[in-house]
């Protein structure tokens, strides 16, 4: 298992640094954060420039910027934020609470709504609940989130006036965009469910189990859902690390203060300690969740732990 | 187990709708909440040029002199000035007994402490600076009295004293604190005190009744960031916020927005203008004739009233009419398509010639207009295909590098509302912005108007320039796009700023 975790660590570093020296690299390609600064100057020298490059830390070569970078953040510092100079560990400090939340709670609304209705469109295979199931399953993934998000606005704010259109105030904030996200998320976990539950009601210790007599809530819940737990707990991982990037628009629509709506304001003012620090932090969240799924399934399926140690 | 299931629906149900969960309304009595889209990311003044900064800032801190809604120079900070030296130096004598919200008095040496700022080494760091380097020292005379030693004279200056890198700041707090507490924590003279600051969330003050101008009537006065427009007018109409401010609201919710009897649309001319800017280095349009022509053969009142719900004026120039500079005796060239095809014709350019139009691809708005654009000059005979950038691509990479089609979005308005800060950018040779032409008759007038102190003669001069870029069709002026403020009717007293230096001293809510 050491071994194994090792491994893992090695791969996951290297990954984070990949995608970091890229990033760092890429962005500096898109433009010159002195002149976005100056953008509204009267009349800006070449010389006004170049003093606001040499406080940026700009007029120094990409290495030396990058190896700063990677020096900062074994120190967990990031840099400051060329917009007015906040530390970008406090920014991400603040906003990767925000995006956890969501990303968590809008798991929690699909998970909670996608496997009991898998597991009803599994035992009713081709009934009306599993054709009804299927339809509104397949509506879910065809219109966009965002457009889901506005309905749910209009509604619960504008008409009715019982929700906050946006910001994160509350436990009230949490309820539309984790409901927009979690209703889109459970459209494709349903059906994941679903064709789990479906393979594993053929195995023979189902039949076994009910020939013992037990009930059938027992059959399912226990016996069945624990041993499709396996490929649905990797997708709802490699789901849950996917989100953190993945919520953009819907932390944009509802002015969620996360990591997203952070990306977005840095690559619009070329905001580089900022963005970079944020793709850092994502990168290693994702990598991590990855880790943690592999891991869990060591803890769910001793098969697993058992080739961990070979 | 059916009746399982049903539970199971009910409780998926209730998670959904969640029952009516009270939402605060934006008004505890006194408390008035804004909308900005964009937040700063400091609040000091020598920072930033985000007119978001503005919008926030002229409630903190104050200047020497001060530019309200109707964009005349009063005093502020300083009760008069003379100019000595044949306008080398100017004379401010301090309003006495102001003091910072942290209790420091504000006098002689805050003035000196913060003109050494911009100008020294912290101000280096940033972007204001650049603004105010007409100025060479500021010296103490006495405690109310400060003289600004010029490198030479800057005509636009005591404007520029209204806002942004000069309003006045706390030396003790500075120096005790330290710069970078002060980004987050801002202390000014103004009518309202900082009070808390969330990065990317807003920002909240309060009234302070020892302002020199009179205790302001709001006892509270939040700001949300909201960048998505759509968003931003969510809140408006459910109540949580009183007042969303430019540049937010697109043209097309106005309509949503004055359909709802709670709230209103209010506008103001605003500095920004729009204009096409001319290829003028190659291509068909490095013809005078053919500009000319392009101008005549785009219809843009039509524009205007169409497209933007007649929520712009036409121009003559690259300026609108708030703007020192304007000659409102100057006319837009009219829209006569018939002699714009004559003009094409005595050019020798041939019936479906093509023309490139650059534009910001994130402007939804200028995107329409631009199409209509592009139909006219199809009904004259050119066929006009539009490009459009990431924003900044287009004004870091494409204009300033010369790399533009025939034609190209120019957007522009200073807060200073003087149109050297157009016309001196745009018509100069080697500026930024003019990346094809050059003129030694335009250079000399550019130059002329800069080192005059003369109000009367250097508008003289400014107003020649603009006749002259117009004669030379250097770019088909647009429009000027007002300033869109969507408001609750419970805000009483609210005027519209056309430049986004918001002050809500005189504002009430219901």
């Amino acid at each position: 298992m050491a071994g194994f975790l090792l491994r893992r660590l090695f791969q996951a570093i290297f990954v984070v640094l990949v995608v970091t020296l890229v990033v760092a690299f890429a962005i500096r390609l898109t433009g010159d954060p002195a002149l976005m600064l100056t953008q509204g100057a009267g009349s800006v020298t070449e010389e006004d420039l170049a003093r606001i490059r040499e406080a940026l830390g700009l007029n120094q070569p990409f290495f030396v910027q990058y190896g700063n970078f990677l020096l900062g953040i074994l120190h967990l510092d990031f840099g400051r934020s060329f917009l007015g100079g906040t530390p970008v560990a406090m920014l991400i400090g603040k906003a990767l609470p925000a995006t956890l939340m969501l990303a968590f709670a809008s798991m929690l609304v699909s998970i909670a709504i996608s496997i009991p209705l898998g597991i009803k469109a599994a035992i009713s295979r081709g009934k009306w609940p599993d054709q009804t199931i299927r339809i509104l399953s397949l509506v879910g993934l065809s219109f966009p989130n965002f457009w889901l998000a506005i309905m749910l606005v209009l509604l619960f704010s504008i008409f009715l006036r019982w929700l906050p259109p946006s910001g994160m105030e509350g436990f009230t904030s949490f309820i539309m965009p984790a409901t927009t996200i979690g209703v889109i998320l459970t459209a494709y976990n349903v059906r994941l469910v679903r064709a789990s539950m479906l393979e594993t009601m053929q195995f023979q210790y189902i039949m076994v189990a009910r020939a013992k007599g037990l009930s059938e809530n027992v059959v399912l819940y226990k016996h069945a859902l624990r041993n499709c737990a396996i490929p649905l707990i990797t997708y709802f991982g490699l789901q849950f690390g996917g989100l953190l990037g993945g919520i953009v628009v819907i932390e944009r629509v509802f002015n969620w203060p996360g990591l997203g709506t952070l990306a977005l304001d840095a690559v619009a003012g070329r905001d580089y300690p900022v963005l970079q620090g944020v793709i850092t932090v994502l990168s290693m969240l994702i990598v991590g969740v990855n880790l943690l799924v592999d891991i869990a399934y060591g803890l769910i399926d001793p098969r697993i732990r058992m080739e961990g140690r070979d | 187990m059916f009746l399982r299931k049903r539970v199971w629906a009910a409780l998926m149900l209730a998670a959904l709708v969640a029952g009516p969960l009270a939402t605060t309304p934006a008004g505890a009595a006194g408390t008035m909440t804004v909308s900005s889209p964009q937040d700063p990311g400091s609040w000091d003044p020598i920072d930033t040029f985000l007119v978001n900064w503005a919008s926030v800032a002229t409630n903190i801190y104050d200047g020497l002199t001060y530019r309200g809604p109707d964009a005349k120079l009063v005093p502020g900070l300083a009760t008069s000035w003379e100019e000595l030296d044949g306008g080398l130096r100017i004379r401010f004598h301090l309003r006495e007994g102001v003091v910072f919200h942290n209790g420091e008095p504000c006098n002689a040496e805050a003035v000196q402490f913060t003109f050494n700022r911009l100008l020294g080494e912290e101000g280096n760091k940033g972007p204001q600076r650049s603004n105010y380097t007409a100025i060479k020292a500021v010296d103490i005379i006495d405690a109310k009295t400060v003289d600004f030693q010029l490198n030479k004279p800057d005509p636009v200056l005591l404007t520029k004293l209204a806002g942004y890198g000069a309003m006045i700041v706390p030396p003790k707090y500075i120096q005790e604190k330290g710069d970078a507490h002060f980004n987050a924590n801002p202390v000014g003279t103004g009518p309202f005190k900082f009070v808390s600051y969330e990065p990317k969330v807003g920002i909240k003050l309060e009234a302070f009744p020892e302002h020199w101008g009179g205790a302001p009537k709001l006892d509270k006065l939040e700001y949300r960031f909201i960048s998505e427009p759509s968003t931003a007018v969510a809140e408006l109409q459910a109540g949580r916020v009183d007042l969303v401010i430019p540049p937010t609201i697109p043209i097309a919710m106005i309509s949503t927005i004055k359909s709802d009897p709670r709230l209103d649309i209010v506008t103001t001319a605003s500095p920004t203008v729009y204009a096409l800017r001319f290829n003028t280095g190659n291509g068909i349009t490095a013809k005078q004739e053919v500009r000319t022509a392009m101008i005549l053969g785009v219809d843009r009142q039509a524009i205007i009233d169409s497209v933007l719900g007649g929520q712009a004026a036409p121009i003559a120039s690259f300026q609108g009419k708030l703007s020192f500079g304007n000659d409102p005796q100057m006319q837009p060239l009219p829209y006569d398509p018939e002699k714009a095809k004559a003009l094409l014709k005595e050019a020798g350019v041939a019936p479906g010639a093509t023309v490139q139009i650059d534009i910001r691809g994130n402007d939804a708005t200028f995107n329409e207009v631009v199409q209509a654009v592009a139909s006219y000059l199809q009904a004259i005979g050119l066929n006009a295909t539009i490009k459009p950038y990431e924003t900044n691509v287009l004004l870091n990479d494409i204009i300033p590098a010369g790399k533009t089609g025939e034609m190209f979005q120019q957007s522009w308005g200073g807060w200073t509302l003087d149109f050297d800060n157009t016309a001196y950018l745009m018509y100069h040779t080697g500026e930024k912005w003019n990346p094809y032409d050059s003129d030694k008759e335009l250079d000399a007038m550019l130059e002329s108007q800069r080192s005059i102190t003369d109000r009367a003669e250097r508008e003289k001069i400014l107003q020649s320039i603009a006749r002259y870029a117009a004669e030379r069709a250097l770019e088909m002026p647009l429009y000027n796009l007002n300033a869109i403020f969507g408001v609750n009717k419970r805000v009483k007293n609210f005027t519209p700023v056309p430049d986004s230096r918001l002050r809500l001293t005189e504002v009430t809510v219901e």
